[in-house]
């Protein structure tokens, strides 16, 4: 399935506009966005936005396009059912520290097939290699004589959970690995679709494009996306996180306003 | 025709939303409540999360609330004396449930004590109500007379300190009981996101022993001033109360609750009162449901972090 897309990807390089370059250069990958900021408004709905780039490589290699986009930090906080009585109670929440509010892997073939675990791992690509863990529930002690054991309060438990995690953010639209996210559409030329859904969290996002050679990143680039809520909405959100009080009141005198001005309108005498 | 909530983060549809406090404002102007109880978990199955929708029908109830409560004022029909007594209770409810509910949410067993305290109080006043009116029904049905009214007071009620007389309310009782149940009500219009009006009624009728003319206005007046002081406190503590909801649903109560006022002259008292009590049972009963059926997903994401 890769196949023609690579060859075409690798067949012939670089394109005219391509800066003169000495023999065999190091491959380089180039990529930008659509658009660098999204702006949430009250007909928000998700957005889409385009990711397109170019490999550039004289030597014509097998080339692998990754593109990892991380939104900012959000800690989840993970609780499980228990039947407790007969009844199904939560169970007391679990606290995941590095998890991104979104996250989305996306290359032109599976991520398993591109690079080793030891790579992937280290660069944090595909949503099972997220450095998402729950400081608080483990600690790292030395048992039978080895040293740096990580050791769970969670117990044997401890891949459920982190497993739940990504499947409900998964769920909930924040988190996606597409094996098919990337892809070629002339010699070196790729483009990549990042969907962001209404539950974005707001915040600056880091879109990581690599490129891969022989399972080995060779070159890489940054493009930062903003999401940020604008007019009206902003005004109100940061109203009532930057002065929660005088929100409250003035949305309550407001209400009560509106509740006196009803009774008017509708008085019947 | 979506629109984006600033404070909940979700886009809701807003005619639906605007529909839904219309019915809703519908059902509270027919039996003069609240509807409080009714709106909350109608609001957490559209999918907005259950601190904005707690929260943000604090700000509903106050202005639905506003509206009647006027009505009744002109009509002579509020107690003031027996309404800042119970509202005084209510304040210091407030302000217990606001902190009670933000320790639930730390502890990740706020959905439950929801759950809990609905499946409770619903169940147990919709079946107390749904008796009483099913048995009014059936006594008008063979032509009975209804049971001679019990006027005793209970005991305790008299043997209480600190009494206070009550002229508009025909009353000289210890101010305790109504200090307690404002109290206690408003504790619940924090957890739960309703008026409390559901408890405050029948409380009043049959443990206050007031003047059924005055119950209800006076009941409004209790709510207002309960729930603006929690709608203000759940602001300023949690920062969940979402203004563009509250005045989406409003909109809708508002024209609904002026129609339902008008459709209530067209049914006996205790047949309103079996439909309302079927009502509350079914939302008592659907809310407790959760907590019996075994879940497909285990692992629940919890909302914020405190």
């Amino acid at each position: 399935m890769i196949g023609p897309i690579l060859a075409l990807a690798t067949a012939t390089m670089p394109g005219p506009p391509l800066p003169p370059s000495p023999v065999a250069a190091a491959p380089v990958i180039s990529a930008a966005l659509t658009d660098t900021t999204v702006q949430v408004k009250s007909d928000f709905r998700g957005a889409r936005i385009v990711l397109y780039g170019a490999v550039f490589d004289s030597a014509a290699r097998p080339s692998d396009v990754v593109v990892l986009v991380r939104g900012p930090e959000q800690p989840v906080r993970l609780t499980r059912k228990q039947k407790v009585a007969g009844l199904w109670l939560n169970s007391r929440p679990v606290v995941f520290r590095g998890a991104p509010g979104f996250y989305r892997a996306a290359s032109n073939r599976p991520l398993d097939d591109i690079a080793t675990f030891g790579t992937l791992r280290r660069l944090g690509a595909g949503v099972d290699h997220l450095p998402i863990n729950a400081p608080a529930e483990q600690h790292i002690e030395t048992r039978y004589g080895v040293r740096d054991v990580v050791v769970s309060s969670l117990g044997p438990d401890y891949y459920d959970w982190r497993r739940a995690v990504v499947r409900l953010k998964e769920k909930a639209g924040l988190y996606h690995e597409d094996g098919q996210g990337v892809r070629f559409v002339d010699r070196g030329l790729f483009r990549a679709e990042i969907a962001l859904p209404t539950g974005a969290p707001t915040g600056v996002y880091q879109a990581e494009i690599l490129l891969f050679q022989n399972g080995k990143p060779v070159s890489s680039r940054t493009r930062t996306l903003t999401v940020e809520k604008v007019g009206l909405e902003r005004a109100l959100y940061v109203w009532a996180h930057s002065r929660p009080w005088s929100y409250g009141l003035a949305a309550m005198a407001f209400a009560l306003a509106a509740g006196w001005a009803a009774s008017a309108a509708f008085r019947r005498d | 025709m979506d629109i984006y909530l600033p404070i909940a983060e979700v886009a809701v549809n807003a005619p639906l939303i605007v529909l839904l406090g219309a019915v809703v404002g519908f059902i509270s102007g027919m039996f003069g409540i609240g509807g409080g109880f009714l709106m909350t978990p109608m609001l957490v199955f559209l999918g907005i999360p259950a601190p904005v929708a707690v929260a943000s029908m604090a700000n509903h109830v106050a202005a639905s609330s506003m509206s009647s409560v006027i009505a009744y004022g002109r009509r002579k029909a509020v107690d003031l004396r027996m309404g800042a007594v119970l509202a005084a209770g209510g304040v210091v409810g407030a302000f217990a449930g606001v902190e009670l509910f933000r320790w639930l949410r730390l502890l990740g067993q706020a959905d439950l004590v929801v759950s809990v305290s609905y499946l409770l109080f619903l169940s147990v006043i919709g079946g107390l109500m749904l008796m009483e009116s099913l048995g009014a029904i059936l006594r008008r049905r063979r032509g009975e007379t209804a049971p001679p009214h019990r006027d005793r007071r209970p005991v305790w009620l008299y043997g209480l300190p600190l009494k206070m007389r009550f002229p508009r309310s025909r009353l000289y009782i210890s101010v305790i009981p109504p200090l307690v149940l404002g109290a206690f009500v408003g504790v619940l219009s924090a957890i739960m996101g309703v008026g409390g009006g559901f408890i405050l009624v029948p409380a009043m009728v049959y443990i206050l022993r007031m003047p059924a003319g005055m119950v209800v206005g006076t009941s409004l007046l209790q709510i207002i001033i309960t729930t603006a002081l929690t709608g203000v406190l759940q602001a300023g503590r949690n920062q969940t109360v979402d203004i563009v909801l509250a005045t989406l649903l409003l909109v809708g109560g508002i024209v609904g609750a002026q129609f339902g006022a008008r459709a209530s002259s067209r049914f006996r008292a205790e047949e309103l009162r079996a439909i309302l009590a079927l009502i509350v049972l079914l939302v008592g009963l659907r809310m407790g449901l959760g907590l019996f059926l075994t879940p497909d997903e285990p692992f629940v994401l919890l909302s914020g972090m405190g």
